[in-house]
């Protein structure tokens, strides 16, 4: 069956409506698998619970090799009552991701007469989270193309994230009064803070002249500290942003070196993630954006998305790509332009039928 | 095809190009997107921009 544009409209509407935080993706999956079977899908849920579908080709060709896309059914908390006002669609999940993902699902139901190669859609679990849903699909072969369904907003393609890693640190230090000459225990933590942020501008050196994607960004994230006559204890909780090129277990020794006497634990974290733009999938989405009487536009995220978990290990031609404004992830207005919307399914079904 | 890079002047072929595809000029460095292929036309690649969204 091929959905309209009503119908796209009213499947990501649906979509909406169902509820999905992290780890809470049941009925939504549901819902998927029987939409995308209605569409022609051979469609079901793995053993981590990802909804995957996959289409099949239907044009004789040489093309071998399945295009993967990988969006995610889990949300952020924070219900928004789901309307369409003033031309655009209101609900959690709009930008980031449902609406990405329902693009995909819409362009390969579409492009199904007229498939090369097989195309797998797959709504993968706790992307908001752990990423648990796309590490379990690192077992699969590599596809021939992996398009990550995230928002790029439908005339950019993103062609890579930042990396990222979390640590917590406590320090401890005897009580004292705070007319003596010790430092007390926060103080040690702020001289630890100031000191990580000067590494970081050491550490990659040149990269403000490259601009934000190139730089090791550390960010606060929460600070506490307790006194009970006895001991002072200070924490910090610290998140960095990693450029390409670094590591974030060759980081760690570096970040605890700054600190001998401080207690760390270190998060499993991801490594940057950048494409090369000069392959067929990268040509497809310019040619196709390009039909929309748009110029194309690329895009780096400093953010992560499930790029820097499947990107590493598949190694191949990929990009993100979404209907959306991002700057709507996570914010109490998130809500999606269906022209923007169906534009997005416009360009993603002519790539499909390339590639 | 041979054109013309609309950034240095200098002389870019390319053996099988296709619409969309980015290419490098060999005597300036930049790079390329092709725009049309007949006629030939090259104009400068899109420019990498930053954004925050995850």
């Amino acid at each position: 069956m091929t959905p309209d544009d009503g119908a796209a409209v009213d499947l990501l509407a649906g979509m909406l409506r169902t509820p999905s935080l992290c780890g809470a993706e049941d009925a939504v999956a549901t819902l998927l698998v029987e939409s995308m079977t209605e569409l022609g899908f051979d469609a079901g849920r793995d053993g981590a619970g990802n909804v995957v579908a996959t289409l099949h080709p239907t044009q004789r060709s040489d093309a071998t090799g399945e295009v993967v896309i990988l969006g995610h059914m889990d949300t952020v908390p924070g219900a928004i009552e789901v309307e369409l006002y003033d031309g655009a669609l209101y609900g959690r999940g709009a930008v980031d991701a449902k609406g990405p993902l329902a693009t995909a699902i819409v362009a390969a139901a579409r492009a199904a007469p007229r498939l090369r190669r097989t195309v797998t859609v797959i709504g993968a679990v706790q992307e908001e989270g752990p990423s648990v849903g796309a590490r379990s699909l690192l077992q699969r072969p590599a596809p021939e193309y992996l398009v990550i369904a995230e928002p790029s907003g439908w005339d950019a393609v993103v062609l890579g994230y930042k990396g990222s890693m979390r640590f917590r640190v406590e320090v401890a230090v005897a009580g004292g009064h705070s007319a003596g000459p010790l430092p007390s225990a926060p103080e040690v933590a702020v001289t630890f803070w100031n000191e990580l942020v000067a590494w970081c501008t050491r550490r990659v050196p040149g990269a403000e002249r490259k601009g934000g994607f190139y730089e090791l960004t550390p960010s606060l994230l929460a600070m506490n500290s307790t006194h009970d006559g006895m001991e002072d204890v200070a924490s910090l909780q610290v998140g960095l942003r990693l450029p390409p090129g670094l590591e974030p277990d060759a980081l760690q020794p570096e970040i605890e070196a700054l600190l001998p006497d401080g207690a760390f634990s270190f998060s499993p974290g991801e490594p940057a993630v950048r494409s090369d733009r000069r392959n067929p999938l990268v040509a497809s989405f310019l040619r196709s954006i390009r039909l929309e009487d748009a110029n194309p536009r690329f895009k780096l995220k400093t953010g992560t998305s499930d790029m820097n978990v499947v990107g590493p290990v598949w190694n191949c031609p990929m990009v993100a790509y979404g209907p959306g404004d991002s700057s709507l992830d996570h914010t109490p207005e998130e809500h999606i332009e269906v022209d923007d919307y169906l534009r997005g399914i416009r360009v993603l079904t002519r790539v499909l039928e390339e590639l | 095809m041979e054109t013309e890079c609309p950034e240095c002047a200098g002389t870019v072929s390319i053996a099988a190009p296709e619409k969309g595809e980015i290419v490098e000029c060999p005597e300036c460095g930049v790079e390329l997107e092709v725009v049309s292929v007949s006629p030939p036309a090259l104009a400068l690649a899109p420019e990498e921009e930053e954004d925050w969204g995850e």
